[in-house]
């Protein structure tokens, strides 16, 4: 599904910042189905990753592979082809503030040309699935930080991604809700869906029990089945 | 997923309801920014309006002076009426000219006499017993600028017998001083409206392009959930679109009501050009310009603006 052969990238310098060496030389495939935690410390290369996946940043040198798809042939106005077949999740949630719940989860069917009928019933269901059918028209500067992060999933998974980015969804996160949206990833990731989850919290990575790949200055310094934290 | 059950044709429809939506929710969402880039708009709309009425004014100005400005050839007492008819029929047929009038030497004497009625000059007429007045030739032509060339047709041969004076010489030095004038002017009120137009336009584009830095993380969010570039250009242009409509339709608006109520201080202040009148008989054609302007203006900008962040 996603292979990564020999990827490094390079940021060039410019006037307030020296070039910096993000990736080097990686390489790693993700299969179909799994779940997968990139695991490492800030500026370790983990959100350079997900950018390259989604096509927001092209490598330096190496190929990308997305569904056999080499992403340096796909041109910048073609790249949303690629982004309709992902899912995000971010840190900071990245709500659209002055839209509510449904206004929020429904925008990312509504560039799809779903009619509303069924962008009203695709969002019906999905704010079930994260437990927020009953927070539909609250904005989000009503909702906690776990409710946030719920909301962003369910834009996520709105129009059934094939995978899903989740860039330190629990971040911004007490225990508790740590806890919640780990399992919800989890639900995703048995339905069928590919996740990506890049983090830095040790109880997160060794509560998944899944494959970890460890980062370490744009390196991959491991990559195990059923990894733990171990930086 | 299932997916869209739709026809080509509902899509479209469909596209162009959302984009309509959500720009017109931007549009009323963002009431600070869309009123700075309204009022922008409609400054370069104002501005659009008051050089069409400069440009109409300076031409009305120029046909006050053209019309004020001909060639009077006088001719000897002995000439016939039908004589002088004829020459009047052949300057008709030249390309230059616009009118001929025929004053007689009666008309010339009583239009004297109406304008000097009481006045020692009638005193002076008088003591003469006669009518000094001869017939004469008044010719207009369609430009300043022709006059010599119909005062050369009237030093021909044929008519330097029956010609007793033509005045052009005497004028020539203003003609010529008018059609520079006219043309400066002309020139001057071309510069300044592309000029102007030039400052409206950059301070429209910077003001939305603000407005649409403001926005700068929605369309990254609009990106990443996999939008389209149409897609997310779309609110943008219409937003940018209601802003420059709605300017245009103030700014019609308020032109209408400053020049019911104050056209007779107007008129006076642009020497006898009646706005009002210019106003009336060009209303479509204003009521284009100001759209095209300020809608134009909005949709322009908002597409330069936003160009940015799909490019990234």
């Amino acid at each position: 599904m996603i292979e990564f052969k020999n990827v490094s990238k390079e940021y060039p310098p410019n006037l307030v910042k020296e070039s910096k060496v993000a990736l080097q030389n990686i390489s790693f495939t993700v299969k179909p189905g799994e779940f997968v935690t990139l695991c490492g410390r800030s500026g370790a290369g983990k959100t350079t990753i997900l950018k390259m996946i989604s096509c927001e940043e092209k490598p330096s040198t190496g190929v990308i592979m997305f569904n056999d798809i080499n992403t340096l042939d796909v041109k910048k106005s073609d790249a949303y082809l690629i982004r309709q077949k992902i899912g995000f999740i971010f840190q900071d949630y990245k709500l659209l503030a002055y839209k509510t719940v449904y206004e929020n989860v429904a925008y990312a069917l509504e560039a799809f040309d779903f009619n509303e009928r069924l962008v009203r019933d695709e969002v019906m269901q999905v704010l079930e699935l994260v437990g927020l059918e009953n927070k539909v028209n609250c904005l989000p500067r009503e909702l906690s930080g776990g409710e946030k992060q719920r909301v962003s999933i369910a834009r996520a998974l709105i129009h059934r991604p094939e995978i899903i980015l989740a860039d330190e969804p629990t971040g911004n996160l007490d225990p508790y809700h740590t806890r919640e949206i780990v399992k919800i990833l989890l639900k995703i990731n048995e339905s069928g869906s590919t996740v990506i989850l890049s983090t830095h919290s040790r109880e997160t990575v060794n509560s998944l029990e899944k494959r970890v790949i460890t980062l370490e200055n744009g390196r991959i310094i491991r990559d195990e089945e059923k990894g733990v934290f171990s930086l | 997923m299932k997916k869209r059950g739709y026809s080509p044709c509902n899509i479209m429809i469909n596209f162009f309801k959302k984009t309509f939506k959500n720009g017109w929710d931007s549009f009323w969402r963002q009431g600070f920014l869309t009123f700075a880039t309204s009022l922008v708009i409609f400054i370069a709309v104002i501005l659009g309006t008051a050089l069409f009425f400069f440009q109409g004014g300076v031409s009305y100005l120029t046909k006050q002076l053209q019309d004020k400005i001909d060639i009077s050839v006088t001719f000897k007492a002995e000439v016939a009426r039908d004589t002088i008819l004829g020459i009047k029929d052949n300057l008709l047929s030249l390309d230059q000219v616009k009118k001929v009038d025929y004053i007689s030497s009666e008309d010339a004497y009583n239009a004297f006499v109406t304008a000097h009625e009481g006045d020692q000059y009638m005193e002076a007429l008088s003591l003469l017993g006669t009518n000094p007045f001869l017939p004469a030739l008044r010719i207009q032509t369609k430009q300043a600028s022709q006059y010599k060339e119909v005062s050369e047709y009237l030093a021909k041969d044929e008519y330097k017998d029956l010609i007793s004076e033509v005045n052009d010489y005497k004028r020539g030095v203003m003609i010529e001083k008018l059609t520079e004038l006219t043309k400066s002017v002309q020139i001057l009120g071309l510069s300044l409206t592309v000029f102007l137009s030039l400052i409206a336009v950059i301070i429209t584009f910077n003001t939305l392009r603000l407005s649409i830095y403001s926005q700068k993380e929605e369309i990254e969010i609009m990106r990443l959930v996999g939008a389209k570039n149409s897609f997310i250009r779309g609110p943008f242009l219409v937003q940018g679109g209601l802003c420059g409509f709605f300017a245009s339709v103030i700014s019609f608006m308020l032109l209408t009501i400053v020049l019911f109520l104050f056209n007779a201080q107007l008129t006076t202040l642009f020497m006898g050009f009646d706005c009002l009148d210019f106003f009336k008989s060009n209303i479509l054609l204003i009521i284009l310009l100001e759209l095209v302007v300020g809608v134009g203006l909005g949709l322009l900008s908002s597409y330069f603006a936003v160009r940015k962040y799909l490019r990234d």
